[in-house]
């Protein structure tokens, strides 16, 4: 009898989730392997922002029950990182010295927070969102009442904007031109958008450009942020919203295209047939405009990770680029999404 | 399944290969948490290899109630050493712990990373363990101590008391060992405080912080070593054998300086020998043994029965017969602790149960052997010997020896070292005394103590009923009983290291709302029958839980009362489970009643 084949896939988010149990369900008998960086099993990071509601223990989070990997013998790997893969000969490298094999691979592993290149070097002074822990840095380490000062205002960054003033904290906005990605609007809807923030208790600094954050004095604010017009902002803390890179580095000697994200076709092939990609790692290929694009939203991306593990066993269907992608005001004023539709 | 109880009650477990200091670091916690007040019970399994080789385990169970035994699950984990820590990641409860190195040097196949083994209900935290010791001290050496003080960031116990534990651990040391030790513990805490704890493990506040300042660690063999020396032992005469080893090791340090008289003998015959020449000439004596060394003592054993010499044998048991398993706790040592030699050989037998129990037994096994004239058996186990409880030690020893009585005589009476009194106990005079000169045989001997058969079925007797009184002796819990009283369904009868899992079982099973309660008999020959007896009246069912194969308890109850127990015997080498006896009673629980049979009527006949 042939050894069952193994499929390992970096990242446990929504993307990876989704194949895992697609692939379960499509052989009982493979091996698969999920590496992970997380600590927690996998939940809905756009439950996140409720953290400030209250909803603060990650177990009321997770989408499924721990014992749901257990029993579709998913092995979970967290505190995984992966540091290279062989694309020839098929094996991953972990941070610790370990090397797994693989039969095929699905790369999930997701985006970073975006920081303009001019604030790099003041990251440790920045609050991340985008894991559990990090919201809960940032609720821990943000008073009651607290002044959060946003730097852009991606998708993500305007649900929890709008939860903190919703929960009492007040939130500055210094908007970028990439303000509302992943969404591409004009510039009359953008300043709609603005004024709908501002509307719901939202300052917001629009076109103006941050060149640097400071802690600031026991005595005074926790950090300071200075405009390119001289003008400092206090606050307690700062969070960059300018959207996501692509977490592709460990993939750069695995012999596949990589442009921002992972280049795959419809299919969410790599050009390595044994690799394959999903989520907001990936750009696919869109044959109508010729060119690679990236598909983000956990509905997305959940479908993604569904579709490539039915491709990776054989089955031929595409992702259809062509995704719903709508930022609005509705009749009273609130900014809705197709983004934040759960 | 274990309940879980209020409070702090935390079981860290601590694994490494030999070399990588992990009981050291076990040692540590445990004193620290001691120290902080909690209730400890520890114990440490080493390699049987010689060292470099081999897994330990050191398991640390704190609380601030008093508990009773290690539990099955452990909170938190700690991987000095992945291939022998990922057979013990199921060990873990959900949403428990698991701390290890995610920064190895060494190439790893592929699965022989512990992260590969980790449920999705317990919680990750690899760390660069390798990383911190060498960045605090320049050495990967203090990789223990940087984990455990990682873990002692992650579970907030303060860093102050940990530094006085290490400063005395390594006071022997050159002063750097200490430096380097606390940098890499400061360094373990530090890097804790960057990581967001997700498990939901938490190590409260005592509630008798002051009493651990009073509060020592102890393990069984200790607490017997210092039983033995606030007694006033005078001499000790051993031959090594595991796990019986360290009381040896204890009195080759300690009693020279006391004044006493040590010497480690060609074998187990010289070494009671030995004791019980230096028993028969006055002097306070011990030996310790485990079950092959009590096999050859026997003989001497039975001499010592009949030339009613005092003195003390210490038996730590292991798994056995023969040679055995050196490096398993057992407890099938017990026919041959009660029963083993020539002819009726009855002598005093104590099983303690804990810790503290070995340091009370051990401290008054001297006055008993000397009260009743008898050898003292001192009856333990591997568990019992290795384990670690904090015991509060009273602060005036309570077990020093009072003056011995000589014999008066009246003008003209004859001396009779063995004479038929009504108690049995005849008068005890040692060599040399003026007067008093008398002949000590192994034969069997008349008052005077010539040999004669004349009276052996009177000195039979003598040296049986002699020891009755013992199962009352003043200040020795000989049987206790715990749990509901009055009428209940199960009754779980216990002796020695099993008993602390027994008593554990009692709380789940009232927890559970079932009317159970326990006793635990410490005296273990003679027995004491009637309050056995009595129990067994309360109880719909009996039911014995020990480490042997046959039953050896359970068929020494069963004979004295005549009354059916139910067996539940395990000779795996380990402790037994809570979980095991918890089946177990619940299995009685849903059968019928057992009918009176035609024994338990005779039984109670003959209690009558
Ligand atoms: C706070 C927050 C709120 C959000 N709200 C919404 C919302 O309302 N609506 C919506 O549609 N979307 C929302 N999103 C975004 C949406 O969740 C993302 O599109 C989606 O999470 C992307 O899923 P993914 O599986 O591609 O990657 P991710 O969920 O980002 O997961 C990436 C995975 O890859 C792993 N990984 C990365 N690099 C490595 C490596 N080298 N080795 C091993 N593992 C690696 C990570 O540990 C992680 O498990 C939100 C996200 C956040 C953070």
């Amino acid at each position: 009898m042939a050894s069952p084949l193994h499929h390992v896939i970096i990242g446990s988010g929504s993307a990876g989730f989704g194949a895992a149990v697609t692939l379960r369900k499509g052989d009982p008998d493979c091996r698969i392997s999920m590496m992970t960086m997380d600590s927690l099993p996998f939940y809905n990071r756009y439950d996140l922002p409720q953290i400030f509601q209250g909803r603060s223990d990650w177990r009321d989070m997770l989408a499924v029950p721990p014992t749901f990997f257990d029993e579709n013998r998913i092995t979970l790997r967290r505190h995984n990182r992966v540091v290279e893969v062989d694309g020839v000969a098929r094996r991953i490298r972990l941070a610790h010295q370990e090397t797994v094999g693989f039969d095929t691979l699905l790369v999930c592993s997701g985006g970073r927070a975006y920081v303009p290149e001019n604030l790099t070097d003041k990251l440790p002074l920045m609050h991340g969102m985008g894991s559990y822990e990090a919201v809960m840095r940032l609720y821990r380490d943000l008073p009651q009442g607290g002044h959060a000062i946003f730097i852009g205002g991606d998708m993500i960054g305007i649900d929890l904007m709008l939860m903190l003033v919703k929960t009492g904290y007040s939130v500055t906005l210094i908007t970028t031109p990439q303000t509302l990605w992943p969404h591409e609007v004009s510039d009359e809807k953008r300043g709609k958008i603005l004024a709908a923030l501002a509307d719901k208790g939202v300052t917001v600094v629009d076109s103006a450009r941050p060149v640097g954050i400071d802690a600031g004095s026991d005595q005074g604010a926790a950090r300071v942020v200075t405009l390119e017009d001289g003008t400092e902002i206090n606050g307690d803390v700062v969070v960059p919203a300018c959207g996501l890179v692509a977490s592709v580095e460990f993939m750069l000697r695995a012999g596949v295209d990589i442009e921002r994200g992972l280049l795959v076709n419809p299919e969410l092939g790599t050009s390595n047939e044994a690799i394959w990609a999903a989520g907001d790692v990936c750009q696919i290929w869109n044959d109508e405009d010729k060119v690679y694009q990236f598909c983000h939203g956990w509905k997305n991306v959940r479908i993604m990770g569904e579709l490539a593990a039915g491709n990776m066993q054989g089955t031929h269907r595409d992702f259809d680029v062509r995704v719903e992608d709508r930022i609005d005001l509705d009749e009273a004023g609130n900014i809705v999404s197709t983004f934040w539709e759960h | 399944m274990e309940q879980p109880r209020v409070g702090t009650d935390i079981q860290f477990a601590i694994c490494g290969s030999a070399g990588d200091g992990t009981i050291a670091a076990g040692d540590i916690m445990k004193r620290a948490a001691a120290l902080m007040g909690f209730k400890v019970i520890a114990f440490d399994i080493y390699p049987p290899e010689i060292r470099g080789f081999g897994k330990c385990i050191s398991r640390i169970r704190i609380s601030d109630a008093q508990t009773y035994s290690l539990k099955r699950h452990s909170d938190v984990l700690i991987s000095l050493n992945d291939a022998h820590a990922i057979p013990h990641v199921g060990e873990v409860r959900d949403f428990g712990a698991v701390l290890f190195e995610d920064n190895s040097i060494a190439e790893l196949p592929e699965g022989g990373h512990i992260s590969a083994h980790i449920r999705a209900a317990q919680v990750p935290y690899g760390f660069g363990i390798r990383e911190i010791s060498e960045k605090a001290t320049g050495l990967a050496r203090s990789r223990n101590i940087a984990a455990l003080g990682y873990a002692a960031g992650l579970f907030n116990m303060p860093p102050g008391i940990f530094h006085q534990i290490i400063a005395e651990k390594f006071a022997k040391k050159p002063r750097a060992v200490t430096e380097d030790n606390t940098r890499a513990f400061d360094a373990g805490v530090e890097a804790a405080a960057r990581v967001f704890k997700l498990d939901d493990v938490s190590v409260g506040r005592p509630l008798s912080a002051a009493s651990g300042a009073d509060a020592v660690m102890m393990t069984g063999n200790g607490a017997i070593a210092r039983g033995f020396l606030e007694a006033g032992i005078q001499a000790y005469f051993g031959y090594p054998i595991t796990p019986a080893s360290s009381i040896m090791e204890r009195m080759a340090a300690a009693l020279p300086r006391e004044g006493g008289r040590f010497l480690q003998t060609e074998d187990e015959i010289s070494a009671i020998a030995a004791t019980l020449g230096a028993g028969y000439a006055g002097a306070r004596a011990a030996t310790a043994t485990s079950g092959p060394g009590l096999a050859l003592m026997t003989e001497m054993m039975g001499l010592g029965v009949m030339a009613e010499v005092p003195f003390v044998v210490a038996v730590s048991q292991r798994g056995g017969p023969s040679t055995g398993l050196p490096t398993k706790t057992e407890q099938s040592d017990l026919n041959l602790a009660v029963y083993g030699g020539s002819g009726d050989a009855q002598r005093i037998v104590l099983a303690p149960t804990n810790v503290e129990g070995c340091y009370r037994c051990a401290g008054m096994a001297f006055e008993i052997a000397e009260t009743y004239q008898t050898p003292v058996v001192l009856l333990v186990d591997l568990y019992l010997s290795n384990r670690f409880e904090t015991v509060i030690p009273p602060r005036k020893n309570i077990f020093a020896p009072k003056p011995r009585k000589t014999p008066k005589m009246g003008k003209g009476e004859e001396y009779q070292r063995f004479r038929l009194t009504e108690s049995g106990v005849s008068p005890r005079s040692i060599p040399g005394e003026a007067g008093l000169t008398h002949t000590v045989t192994g034969l069997e001997h008349d008052e005077i103590g010539h040999p004669s058969d004349r009276l052996h079925n009177e000195m039979n007797a003598k040296r049986h009923h002699k020891l009755l009184p013992a199962t009352h002796f003043p200040g020795l819990t000989t049987q206790k009983r715990f749990g509901d009283s009055g009428k209940v369904d199960v009754g779980l009868l216990g002796w020695g290291s099993t008993f602390g899992e027994i008593l554990e079982t009692l709380y789940t099973a009232q927890g559970q709302d079932i009317r159970v309660a326990v006793m635990k008999v410490v005296m273990l020959s003679p027995l004491p029958v009637d309050e056995i007896a009595a129990f067994m009246d309360d109880c719909t069912h009996v039911l014995v839980p020990e480490l042997n194969f046959e039953g050896q308890f359970a068929n020494m109850i069963s004979g004295a009362t005549g009354r059916p127990v139910t067996r539940l015997t395990q000779t795996t080498g380990a402790p037994m489970l809570v979980d095991d006896i918890l089946a177990e009673l619940h299995r009685l629980i849903d059968s019928p009643a057992p009918p009176p049979t035609s024994s338990h009527r005779t039984a109670e006949g003959v209690r009558a």
